[in-house]
């Protein structure tokens, strides 16, 4: 080797030295007997061993608790490898102490690159390790981990509270619909006319709870991700008129015109029917709930390439300001405080109506002018149907009309 | 590209056995058994790669990279679909690593190293064959779409002409994890391999 590129060599060491002692990582080299040729003052500072103290030292030497998979990387990248380490799988290089006091880590965190160190001839003459400190990001990953359990933990009791009220509170509202039944038929002795009166409105009353529970339970199902689809083959114009069948007491008492329009043809869809047909109810009973004169309308179309169902229910009811629209979306919501007031009900109607139909691949959506009336869209997705040519076409038909 | 049945049954065999070393290294660092399918392989021209490995899989894909030098130069690329990554870096830290099923900042860092032993392992197998060192760059770990991944590849040394390319299934106790694997390499390095194998070198 001549004297200049001795110089130079010199000169290359010094600079990679201090390049070594500006990092904010550990960077050790050995040679191919182990012994310690480089410890920046990163380690320094981490280990409390002076570089002084261990050049010329091995590694095990100096960490007698050092693992045998760390000296066996470091074997490995002697021998010209070039060896990861990372701190969740083959564990810490260096056993350092832990740069924290809370947490479980008795040694520091690392992810270690071990490089062999390679000479003009391409043969390995010891290796370097490159230790990088990541305890505190452990540390937070172990307690974002732990928050995750916690919070999958509390999921699945709530889930399990779901289940359990769903029983717990159907069978005693059951009971009482049931026995309030057999009271009023005399099956327990003669009723008189007026006990007759209570007995209906226990009877209505235990309705009316039952119909909450049901909203309340359906809400958590489908915001604890519980609520299933159930596809059968239904055909959206029976939906709506079975819809239409349940509330027909409600349009008869309130004085109420009912028009429905279905397509002349079955539209076969492939769907929930059972949550098609609790979405139209809602909606339905709301219209009845907030009208007090005029129509209410059920329209069901087939959009024009064929591929969803519309199901439109609309009302001439007081109308809802344009500002309020999305409101009425959101859970225990009632826009107008005099309406809440004078319409009971959970505010949930419509935003089960909306999950149910968004987990079915669909929408609702609402369009109002205050004073006017509402109409609340319902689109559902529709698989097979006889109208993929496209051609919308109805019926209709005088379900139900009573005079006002 | 063609290439006679015979030396591709002898890559087959050498990648085969590179794949066993790492899954037999992965299977003693985790304690846990690993299997691996005997790969299926392809020789293409640079240009083809993307056209091939797109019959293969598709999307975002998480990437290990490493160059390699020596007598055999070239990139090196596992690649695995990011849940799956995700599902293996969970594997091999015992729940530990890809919280929530995410490729998190430890769960690439294991990756990075899972990818290290699995690509160390078949590149060494050429080094062995050929009796000549074959020193590797150190690992970097991305997550991008195939054309990102092809875009980095490029040797230090000659423009990638030709890839290697091997599919496997690692068979884990819980679950099977499909991997590719991409060798890119010069016209030079295709030769002297492909030289080695018939037994010229």
């Amino acid at each position: 080797m001549s004297e200049v590129s001795a110089l130079s060599n010199m000169a290359l060491n010094a600079l990679l030295r201090d390049v070594g002692d500006m990092l904010e990582v550990g960077v050790v080299s050995v040679d191919t007997h182990g012994t310690i040729i480089g410890w920046n003052r990163w380690l320094e500072s981490v280990s409390g061993h002076r570089a002084a103290d261990v050049l010329g030292r091995s590694l095990p030497d100096l960490f007698p608790s050092m693992g045998p998979a760390a000296i066996a990387a470091l074997d490995r990248a002697v021998a010209g490898a070039t060896v990861v380490l990372s701190h969740g799988f083959h564990r810490f290089f260096l056993p350092l102490q832990s740069p924290i006091d809370h947490g479980p880590y008795e040694f520091m965190q690392q992810n270690t690159r071990l490089l062999p160190i390679v000479d003009a001839n391409g043969n390995s003459v010891g290796a370097t390790a490159i230790i990088q400190d990541v305890t505190e990001r452990v540390h937070r990953e172990a307690e974002l981990r732990l928050a995750i359990e916690r919070a999958e933990a509390a999921n699945r009791a709530k889930s399990a509270f779901l289940a359990s009220m769903s029983h717990e509170l159907r069978t005693p509202i059951g009971a009482v619909a049931g026995y309030t039944d057999l009271l009023r038929d005399g099956i327990f002795g003669e009723v008189t006319p007026a006990q007759v009166v209570h007995l209906e409105r226990i009877k209505r009353v235990s309705a009316h709870l039952l119909h909450i529970v049901e909203e309340i339970l359906t809400f958590a199902r489908v915001e604890a991700g519980r609520e299933e689809v159930r596809i059968t083959e239904t055909d959206a114009g029976t939906v709506a008129i079975e819809a239409s069948a349940v509330i027909q007491p409600m349009l008869e008492k309130k004085g109420l015109h009912f028009d429905i329009c279905v397509p002349e043809t079955a539209v076969i869809m492939h769907t929930d029917a059972v949550k098609v047909r609790q979405i139209m109810i809602n909606l339905l009973g709301n219209a009845v709930k907030f009208s007090s004169k005029g129509t209410i309308r059920l329209d069901v179309r087939v959009d024009e390439p064929g591929t969803q169902v519309a199901f439109i229910v609309s009302d001439e009811g007081p109308g809802i300001d344009e500002e309020n629209l999305e409101r009425i979306f959101e859970p225990f919501t009632q826009v107008e405080s005099t309406l809440s007031r004078t319409h009971e009900g959970t505010g949930l109607g419509l935003p089960v109506s909306r999950q149910l139909a968004r987990l079915m691949g669909g929408d609702l959506v609402a369009e109002s002018v205050k004073g006017k009336g509402s109409t609340f869209t319902v689109l559902l997705p529709i698989v097979s149907s006889p109208y993929a040519g496209g051609t919308i076409s109805g019926e209709h038909l005088l379900v139900g009309e009573s005079s006002s | 590209m063609n290439v006679d049945p015979v030396d591709m049954d002898a890559l087959s065999e050498l990648f085969n056995v590179g794949l066993h070393r790492a899954a037999a290294s992965l299977s003693e660092l985790t304690g846990q058994r690993i299997g691996v399918d005997m790969p299926r392989l392809w020789v293409c021209k640079a240009s083809e790669i993307e056209e091939r490995m797109l019959s293969l899989l598709r999307g975002e894909l998480a990437t290990v990279h490493q160059i390699f030098s020596g007598a055999v130069a070239g990139d090196a690329v596992l690649l695995i679909e990011p849940d799956k990554a995700a599902a293996l870096a969970r594997f091999m830290t015992s729940g530990e690593a890809a919280i929530g099923g995410r490729l998190d900042q430890s769960a690439r860092e294991v990756l990075v190293e899972i990818g290290n032993v699995v690509l160390g392992a078949c590149l060494s197998s050429f080094g062995d064959m050929l009796h000549v060192p074959v020193t590797f760059s150190v690992p970097r770990i991305h997550v991008d779409s195939l054309a990102g991944v092809l875009a980095a590849l490029r040797t230090e040394t000659e423009e990638v002409q030709y890839a290697v390319i091997a599919a496997t299934r690692f068979g884990l106790s819980t679950m099977e994890v499909d991997g590719y694997l991409i060798v890119a390499v010069g016209a030079k390095s295709l030769a002297r391999i492909f030289s080695a194998m018939s037994g010229k070198a």
